[in-house]
């Protein structure tokens, strides 16, 4: 069904980090905004993503904001270096999705509510790290590795769940002894993302804690994140809901705290 | 969202937070029928991986639950659930429960007619004294052995010995149960569970099209469950005399359990003996008599008074079962398979042992039965992707590998309706060794294909 092979094939395909993004990524690194904007320009593709994304209904501006500059002011320097890996993912993303039911509007709607949420979290858990920030960015590459692994073998795939509860991460696991979360690693790695991202990404399958405490409390609260927007209609129609095991066991402790902060009743 | 299908009962599991605005995106009316149409005695929704629910969230579900009960006599409800979550939906519905709660999935097979396993100890509480009755009247009745603990002191002390007991139930509540005739494969026997009073209804709860192809795929016992029957009429009488006759022409037995003269008049009971019918006092007469049960229906596949051969319909299907089996198999095992020689005749086995099979029928514009012969080792590397491990267990190989067969026989059933041949699929059934494959199939003509998985010898056969 999918191999190793198949795997490979895929790392091989993720492509380096365009020039532009890497000069941008480093000029906002250095904090240096206006700069950044400026070579930012020049990608039209980043430009019209920068422009659609702040523009979208959950950030609340009354009117459309199509300056690059104005756009990184806004979005302050940790969100402007989150955006920018957001982007980076959307070029990993497919043309048309088949396995999942998503387009490029609606997976940039999940970018995006995931983004606002992991800000309020950590807000809430008082971390300013723009490093951990920006964690959130690799989290929605799972759902882009089991479209690109699974897309062509969806029929065999709607069988084996047909007779036996297997979610996409324990059918490539048992398959070919890699999780998901490990092609997200091996991403993360491809791109020169901090190591910290990666290792929270990691530990928020659920499946794997981290030693370290303060990543794993972090990837906690990712982990019920993710399944709390994975319930919302529109990613439950994605047919995104089940794509991984939702570990509740894993979550149990810190949900009181989530529902509170997400002001849920 | 698709329901698993496991001992007679479908289960969708949602997961995370459901809530009035999300739960109609779960689960659809068309999702719930789709899944009653695979003969199942339960519908349930498990709560598992359910962080959050709020009633408007189980609302949605509670109507679906309404509509399924009030088209077809099945039991809805939910399962998998912690005390909290118990609590919850019992407060939410307070007097008007009319579904079904079982703590978890595992307790609520055992209210499943398709449960093949019985005589379970099962230590059970509930605060309401009409529920722990009707708890243990069903469960008795499914052939299990249940303790009522009449307080919460007493069930706490015993329950602290968990390895005295099967299962414990607690946190459940049985809601209106299913009223169709349920079925469950025990062996070589097809066991049908029918209860209340009988009349002309019968004929509309019990699946003859089932029937009549576990005939063809080679049941010759079939056992009616007849515990709960209060009494019957005479179109009851007539109907099962019809099916006694027809099951004469395949040399086939129908027996029944727990049918006595205080339940039908001698008449009706001569009547019925007259058709053929063979009456039992207790299941364990029969399912606990090796020799008799051999008499009454592992030996006579070989008498079948319309021995059906294959037919062109069938045989320009080839290719596709061929396909279905080969890219199911190399799906389970990421290995490639290689076509050795095709041949009509009847089945040839080389080297029997250490070997395992499993079938599957299928019935609709053409019928027939495919036939899976593994070597074990095979059948171990294709199963491990369901069960995550490799084992010896031959039990749960062999269960696994009916699994496996399912999904030939879905994929044979997608493959003929893309080629506009629609076909329903019945029960997989497994066979622990080659010699109890061969008192069904050895004089049946049919398609063999032997397969090459691994250097390991994997025949396929296609029959009537």
């Amino acid at each position: 069904m999918v191999t190793k092979n198949d795997i490979d094939i895929f790392i091989e395909k993720i492509p380096p980090t365009p020039k532009v993004l890497q000069a941008t990524m480093i000029l906002v690194n250095n904090g240096e905004l206006s700069k950044a904007a400026k070579i930012a320009q020049s990608d039209l593709a980043l430009k019209s993503y920068l422009i659609n994304l702040v523009n979208k209904p959950i950030y609340g501006f009354r009117t459309e904001v199509s300056d690059i500059g104005q756009i990184f002011g806004i979005l302050g320097l940790p969100a402007s270096q989150q955006t920018l890996y957001n982007y980076m993912l959307t070029l990993l993303s497919p043309k048309k999705w088949e396995l999942f039911k998503l387009n490029e509007k609606t997976f940039g709607e999940l970018q995006a509510h995931l983004s606002l949420k992991w800000k309020k979290i950590l807000e809430h858990l008082d971390i300013k790290d723009k490093e951990v920030e920006s964690a959130i960015t690799l989290l929605p590459a799972s759902i882009i590795v089991a479209e690109a692994l699974f897309s062509n073998v969806k029929k065999d795939v709607d069988l084996l769940r047909s007779v036996h509860h297997l979610d996409y991460n324990t059918i490539l696991k048992r398959l070919c002894g890699t999780s998901i979360f490990d092609i997200c690693v091996q991403i993360a790695n491809k791109w020169d993302m901090p190591e910290e991202i990666s290792e929270i990404v990691y530990s928020s399958s659920g499946l794997n804690p981290s030693s370290n405490k303060e990543i794993d409390i972090l990837a906690k609260w990712m982990h019920l994140l993710l399944f709390y927007e994975l319930s919302k209609p529109m990613f439950v129609e994605a047919s995104l809901n089940d794509f991984i095991d939702f570990q509740i066991d894993y979550v149990t402790d810190i949900y009181e705290e989530f529902s509170k902060l997400m002001e849920i009743e | 969202m698709r329901a698993l299908v496991k001992n007679g009962i479908g289960v969708f599991t949602p997961q995370g937070f459901l809530d009035g605005n999300n739960t109609s995106t779960f689960l659809s009316l068309e999702d719930v029928e789709s899944t009653v149409e695979l003969n199942v005695d339960m519908v349930l929704v498990s709560l598992k991986k359910v962080i959050f629910f709020n009633k408007n969230g189980l609302d949605v579900f509670i109507k679906l639950f309404s509509k399924i009960r009030q088209a077809k006599s099945i039991t809805v409800g939910f399962c998998d659930l912690d005390h909290k979550k118990y609590i919850a939906i019992t407060k939410f519905y307070a007097e008007n429960i009319n579904f079904s709660i079982f703590n978890s999935f595992a307790n609520a097979s055992l209210f499943s007619s398709s449960f093949k396993n019985q005589n379970k100890n099962v230590l059970l509480f509930s605060d309401d004294k009409s529920q722990r009755t009707a708890m243990a009247i069903e469960l008795h009745d499914a052939g299990h052995n249940p303790i009522v603990c009449q307080n919460f002191e007493e069930f706490h002390e015993k329950s602290a010995n968990k390895s005295a007991y099967d299962n414990i139930i607690q946190d459940t509540y049985l809601g209106q149960m299913g009223q169709k005739v349920a079925t469950r494969v025990t062996g070589n026997a097809i066991i049908y569970t029918i209860s209340a009073f009988l009349d002309t209804e019968i004929g509309n709860t019990f699946n003859i099209a089932y029937h009549k192809n576990s005939l063809n795929v080679g049941f010759r016992l079939f056992i009616f469950d007849a515990y709960k029957v209060v009494s019957m009429n005479i179109h009851a009488l007539n109907f099962f005399s019809r099916l006694a006759t027809s099951a004469a022409e395949y040399n086939a037995t129908i027996c029944f359990v727990g049918l006595d003269s205080t339940k039908v008049q001698d008449s009706f009971q001569e009547t019925m003996e007259d058709a053929g019918i063979i009456f039992y006092a207790q299941m364990e007469d029969i399912l606990g008599n090796k020799k008799l049960l051999e008499e009454l229906g592992a030996s006579s596949a070989a008498n079948i008074k319309n021995q059906r051969s294959l037919n062109k319909a069938i045989v320009t299907k080839l290719p596709d079962f061929i396909d279905a089996t080969v890219a199911t198999i190399e799906m389970m095992t990421n290995s490639k398979a290689a076509k050795e020689a095709i041949e009509v005749n009847k089945i040839d086995i080389k080297e029997t042992e250490g070997k395992i099979a499993s079938s599957i029928g299928f019935y609709g514009d053409i019928d027939g039965m495919v036939v899976l012969v593994f070597p074990k080792e095979i059948a171990k590397k294709a199963c491990e992707l369901l069960i995550g491990e490799n084992t010896d267990d031959i039990e749960m190989i062999l269960d696994t590998l009916a699994e496996l067969v399912n999904i030939v026989g879905g994929k044979v059933k997608s493959l003929l309706g893309d080629h506009g041949v629609k076909v329903n699929i019945t029960l997989p059934r497994t066979y622990h060794s080659i010699d109890s494959l061969l008192e069904v199939a050895k004089d049946k003509k049919g398609v063999q294909v032997d397969l090459v998985f691994d250097n390991e010898r994997f025949l396929f056969f296609l029959t009537r």
